[in-house]
């Protein structure tokens, strides 16, 4: 089959010469011959793991919360130029849009929907690995189902074969009822002849919590979807992203942070390193809902660029229809700095080294915060390979 | 040979952006001098400790700077910082994700491109931690990312005592530490004096910090010239009479000092 | 204080409401709609070179077959059908402000204009409608060889040449739906031309007044700032509020030559029917310099990015902006910058406010080329919203292409925070006016970029809009 589909829609579409409204996966001759996710390497006590689900079972686990989404609908009107009526279809809306729900349903993909039980916090990951071969085409949905005030933990593994090529498409959905917490780890370390996409999107209810880790690193085009309903009161959303892009490497990203609930919390931090002639797209969103008064929210990206040849596209978005908030962006996006360069080299460190140091250092910012030594170690092991 | 100095600075000019800061600069430091560099605030101080090391905003408008036989004017300052040469900052780089053992175990890597032999190294890690009353876990912890301000000081002493160099020149390590702190970076710094041949030159404008230290030398830079130098009882004399006396007329910037 | 000044500085709003009746007999009005019939009309009537008939055929052409942008506010209320593109007095421009007619002066008299004059401008351009009823320069500037004039006289004047060489160059037809509309259907405006060396001390001055009810304003305002120049040129605009649409889609080039400076300040209060989509860009050649003071208040509708072009290396531009969006308003405002040389940089910093229902769009977009080694730049944004049924959005776009480039952003959304108005109600203000105090103190660092006539004139707009206007 061949793939033609506009994904990341910017929450808000702004002048069209950016070129950043939204990104179009053009991928042909894509033979799909999986689209089960690979059973968990292990299931720890008070989890529980249902394969096959289908979609109307995921409506069923979404629709209390949906219900209470529609509930909470205002007049006030959308921004200028609102892409939000785009994604109405959904299941549950994701970063990358109803496009995935409808390349799902298409291809009759079933979902994996692991669960937490109520009031258990499972400290033991659950971790699904995806080892891929060379002409692999895989499709894949994963629910994750926090019961009221339990905890999970998914680090999600992805591989491949060094020259293989292929493609892996996945979108991954959460829901964390009152009290919960989802830790969602996923590291991609695919090889640069693989297309991919990741889709995740999450609904946190009242005191709930979505954690993400996403590390980039492989693959030749990714593009990512990272989109949080804080939809109860007192819910929270962290993300951390590290990505690294070289050669002709392209990564392409839309995370929207949706407070609607009071006093919620969302804090967003983007590292990443392009060298080369990478190219990258971030689209990085708060938008504070009439009636999410006393939220707060923060977006942070870094980005190191280290080559002349680099394209770099950002769009920090913040819209707001609620006067009781406190939203900030801030991005500093640039070369190693004069005083860096030079604490490096006054302790000897030429600027070659320094430029290494720094892309692992950046990486290694967010890779550490995976409760897992070993993927941190193969982690590392594989930024040394490449650089 | 043993007469050589070990940094030699010939008629040292700098300016930073064209603002002309640092005037025919002399200096000779041997191998196991302790030299001090006092003066009043905005005197060129800093300067002069960011043009040794080859701060690129610091441009040598005349004069050379030779190091161990080598003219090191218009190096890098990894070049200078591999010839030997070390420079303890004010305000020290923070970079999370590298932490302060694996910075100081690269350095030392780039430095002497040798592999660092691991065991080895931890125990001496541990020993000048344990020096500069260190807690281990600051090894682990990101370079100087949420340290205070006494424990960036701390961890650049720390850096000096494992590179090791032939000559560390201390930018105002003393200042905004309080007095238990001054004690203990103090003691780093003797340590290092142990070593027969490492030669230090203290940028300080106070004194605190010396009282422990053997001096041999004091240069006092003012308005961006040495206007004069003595033995380490000149310290003492500034402690007490601070630098009226070689404080210059407004405005000059080159009339020959204390006539 | 004379009464005129008062009129400005009061913050009674009723000053820009005043409605002159245009009798017919007085007043040539366009039929309604963009027909090509009526550019040709349009043509005849201001006598243009045969180019220039040719240029506003070619427009309306390309007008017809642009869409409009997907991204901004809507813009259903604007019925083209029913807006007229060219209303003029039937008397001629005048070089002495007695000569103006009585009504016209009026309108002009009660909004403080000649004062202005007479007090700190170096010369003064009014439009009234489509045409410019007033135009002086004084003696002093005009020694010193600095052109100021109305469009119309320019294309055929002594500087015909020099129209004919930068006229929509740096903002073609082509670049989007109302700027084809322009290129269609334009009238009036100013022409400066500032030579070499020639630095003139005290602003030059256009107001901009839209009286007549559904019709639209379409001036073109061309700028050369010689090699070395130094140029301040202020435009102010307003118009009586009606309940048909009316539409304001004026043209501002700005050329800046080698080490020149230019700074362009706006203090934009057009009524609040109007649909102000506007365009504004500066080319900057080498070492020369671009400011803009940006205070847009009034419209129904606007869509307005000044945009910089730093084509010469070492050139820089600053942008200063704050807007107000109230009840009704959709003021989609920003800037847009394009690096080009090297070693440029440019500041970006604006602050918007949002209340009563009113939505306040920050966008914006920062280019940097590849060839731009060395470029640098700081974009600072910061929302305060005054309550929970209004907007405030932020939607600004980085598009960089070197690795030797400094790029920061900032951007910040809040509101008014109870302990400051509680500080200073217990010194013993109202909260009112504790609010009032606080919001002119977030608009301080746009209003100290303004002279001061205007920086006054800004805060008693803030005023007005914090009492609910």
């Amino acid at each position: 089959m061949d793939l033609k589909m506009k994904v990341n829609h910017l929450p808000a579409l702004t002048y069209r010469f950016l070129k950043s409204n939204d990104s179009e996966i053009d991928a042909k001759d894509l033979y799909i011959e999986n689209t089960k996710t690979p059973d968990p390497l292990d299931i720890p006590e008070g989890v529980s793991v249902k394969s096959d689900a289908s979609e109307d079972d995921i409506r069923d686990i979404f629709a209390k919360v949906n219900a209470k989404i529609e509930a909470k609908k205002t007049d006030i009107p959308g921004p200028n130029g609102d892409t939000a009526p785009l994604n109405d279809a959904q299941t549950v809306r994701t970063g990358m849009g109803v496009e995935i729900d409808k390349l799902m349903n298409e291809m009759n993909v079933k979902s994996l929907v692991i669960t937490s039980e109520e009031g258990r916090k499972v400290t033991e990951p659950v971790h699904i690995k995806y080892d891929l071969k060379d002409g692999d085409c895989t499709l894949g949905s994963q629910v994750i189902y926090a019961k009221k005030d339990s905890e999970i933990t998914v680090i999600m593994e992805y591989d491949s074969e060094p020259e293989g090529k292929g493609f892996l498409g996945l979108q991954t959905r959460l829901l964390a009822e009152e009290g919960a917490k989802i830790n969602l780890v996923k590291v991609q370390m695919l090889s640069e002849g693989f297309i991919h996409f990741d889709d995740i999107g999450s609904v946190c209810d009242d005191n709930a919590s979505v954690d993400t880790i996403n590390m980039q690193l492989g693959a030749g085009n990714t593009w990512g979807g990272n989109r949080t309903a804080l939809l109860g009161d007192a819910s929270t959303f962290d993300n951390h992203t590290g990505y690294l892009c070289r050669n002709k490497q392209s990564y392409d990203m839309n995370y929207v942070a949706d407070q609607m609930g009071k006093k919620t919390q969302s804090n967003m931090i983007f590292r990443g390193v392009l060298l080369d002639e990478a190219v990258k797209t971030f689209r990085g969103t708060l938008d504070f809902k009439a009636g999410s008064a006393g939220s707060v929210g923060d977006e942070q990206e870094d980005t190191l660029l280290l080559s002349p040849d680099v394209i770099n596209r950002t769009m920090p978005v913040i819209l707001c229809g609620e006067e009781d908030v406190d939203g900030r962006h801030g991005a500093s996006i640039g070369q190693l700095g004069d005083d860096t360069l030079f604490y490096m080299e006054s302790r000897g460190i030429d600027e070659e080294a320094a430029k290494k140091l720094m892309i692992r250092a950046r990486m290694e910012s967010i890779a550490r915060m995976i409760p897992d030594e070993a993927i941190i170690v193969r982690i590392q092991q594989f930024i040394r390979t490449i650089i | 040979m043993s007469e050589q100095s070990l940094l030699q600075v010939r008629d040292l000019s700098a300016s930073v952006e064209d603002l002309p800061i640092l005037y025919n600069i002399n200096l000779d430091i041997k191998a196991g001098e302790t030299h001090v560099l006092m003066g009043p605030n905005g005197a060129g101080k800093s300067t002069l400790g960011y043009t040794l090391m080859g701060n690129p905003h610091y441009n040598v408008t005349s004069g050379q700077i030779l190091f161990d036989g080598q003219d090191l004017t218009n190096e890098s300052a990894d070049k200078r910082a591999k010839a030997g040469m070390f420079l303890s900052f004010q305000n020290p780089l923070e970079v999370p994700g590298i932490s302060l053992g694996s910075f100081i175990r690269n350095a030392y890597h780039e430095q002497t491109g040798k592999p660092v032999k691991l065991l080895q190294y931890k125990k001496q890690l541990g020993e000048a931690m344990e020096l500069l009353t260190m807690d281990g876990e600051y090894a682990d912890r990101d370079l100087n990312v949420g340290f205070s301000g006494g424990e960036k000081k701390k961890a650049e002493i720390l850096q000096m005592l494992m590179l090791n160099p032939k000559l560390a020149i201390l930018d105002e390590t003393d200042s905004g530490l309080d007095v238990d702190a001054v004690r203990t970076v103090s003691k780093g710094i003797q340590e290092y004096q142990k070593k027969k041949d490492g030669a230090l030159l203290i940028i300080t404008h106070s004194t605190k910090i010396l009282e422990s230290l053997h001096v041999d030398y004091t240069h006092v830079l003012v308005k961006g010239h040495i206007v004069t130098t003595g033995d380490g009882s000149l310290v003492e004399e500034i402690n007490e009479h601070g630098f009226e006396k070689y404080v210059r007329c407004e405005g000059c910037d080159g009339c020959s000092p204390l006539k | 204080m004379s009464e005129n000044n008062k009129a400005v500085v009061d913050i009674d709003r009723s000053v820009y409401d005043i409605k002159d009746v245009e009798n017919e007999q007085d007043f040539y009005r366009m039929e309604d709609g963009f027909t090509e019939d009526i550019v040709r009309k349009i043509s005849e009537e201001k006598h243009d070179p045969e180019w220039m008939r040719e240029f506003r055929l070619k427009s309306l052409k390309i007008y017809n077959e642009l869409e409009m942008p997907d991204w901004g506010p809507d813009t259903d209320g604007l019925d083209m059908n029913l807006i007229s593109s060219y209303v003029r007095s039937k008397s001629d421009m005048k070089g002495k402000w007695e000569d103006v007619p009585e009504d016209i002066k009026n309108t002009f008299e009660r909004l403080g204009i000649p004062e202005a004059e007479r007090e700190s401008l170096a010369g003064v351009g009014a439009q009234y409608d489509s045409e410019l009823v007033y135009h002086n320069v004084k003696d002093e500037v005009a020694a010193q060889g600095v052109v100021y004039t109305d469009m119309e006289s320019a294309l055929t004047g002594e500087y015909a040449d020099m129209v004919h060489e930068y006229f929509m160059k740096l903002v073609p037809p082509t670049d989007h739906k109302y700027a084809a509309l322009h290129g269609a259907v334009w009238s009036g405006g100013s022409f400066v031309y500032v030579p070499k060396g020639v630095k003139v001390d005290i602003p030059l001055q256009s107001y901009f007044r839209l009286n007549a009810a559904g019709a639209g304003q379409f001036e073109h305002t061309l700028i050369i700032v010689d090699e070395g120049a130094d140029l301040h040129f202020i435009e102010g605009c307003s118009a009586p509020k009606y309940n048909v649409a009316n539409l304001h889609a004026g043209c501002v080039e700005l050329f800046v030559k080698k080490n020149a400076r230019l700074r362009y300040s706006t203090i934009e209060n057009w009524s609040k029917n109007m649909y102000n989509l506007n365009t504004k860009r500066a080319l900057v050649e080498e070492g020369a310099r671009m400011e803009w003071v940006s205070g847009s208040f009034g419209s129904h509708t606007s869509y307005l990015y000044p945009m910089t072009i730093l084509k010469g290396d070492h050139s820089n531009m600053e942008y200063t902006g704050i807007t107000f969006a109230g009840k009704g308003q959709n003021l989609d405002t920003g800037a847009k910058v394009i690096h080009q040389g090297k070693y440029t940089s440019s500041v970006i910093s604006t602050k918007s406010i949002s209340k009563s229902g009113g939505i306040g769009t920050y966008r914006s977009s920062v280019t940097i080329n590849k060839e731009a080694k060395h470029a640098k730049t700081s974009v600072s944004c910061d929302s305060l919203m005054l309550d929970s049924i209004s907007r405030a959005d932020t939607i600004p776009g980085m598009d960089i292409r070197t690795n030797d480039a400094d790029v920061g952003h900032e951007a910040k959304i809040g509101r008014i925070s109870d302990e400051a108005v509680f500080y200073l109600m217990s010194r013993g203000l109202s909260e009112e006016d504790a609010r009032a105090l606080i919001v002119s103190g977030f608009a301080n660092p746009v209003s100290k970029e303004l002279p001061l006539e205007y920086a006054v004139e800004m805060n008693n707009l803030i005023k007005l809009e914090m009492s609910g206007g």
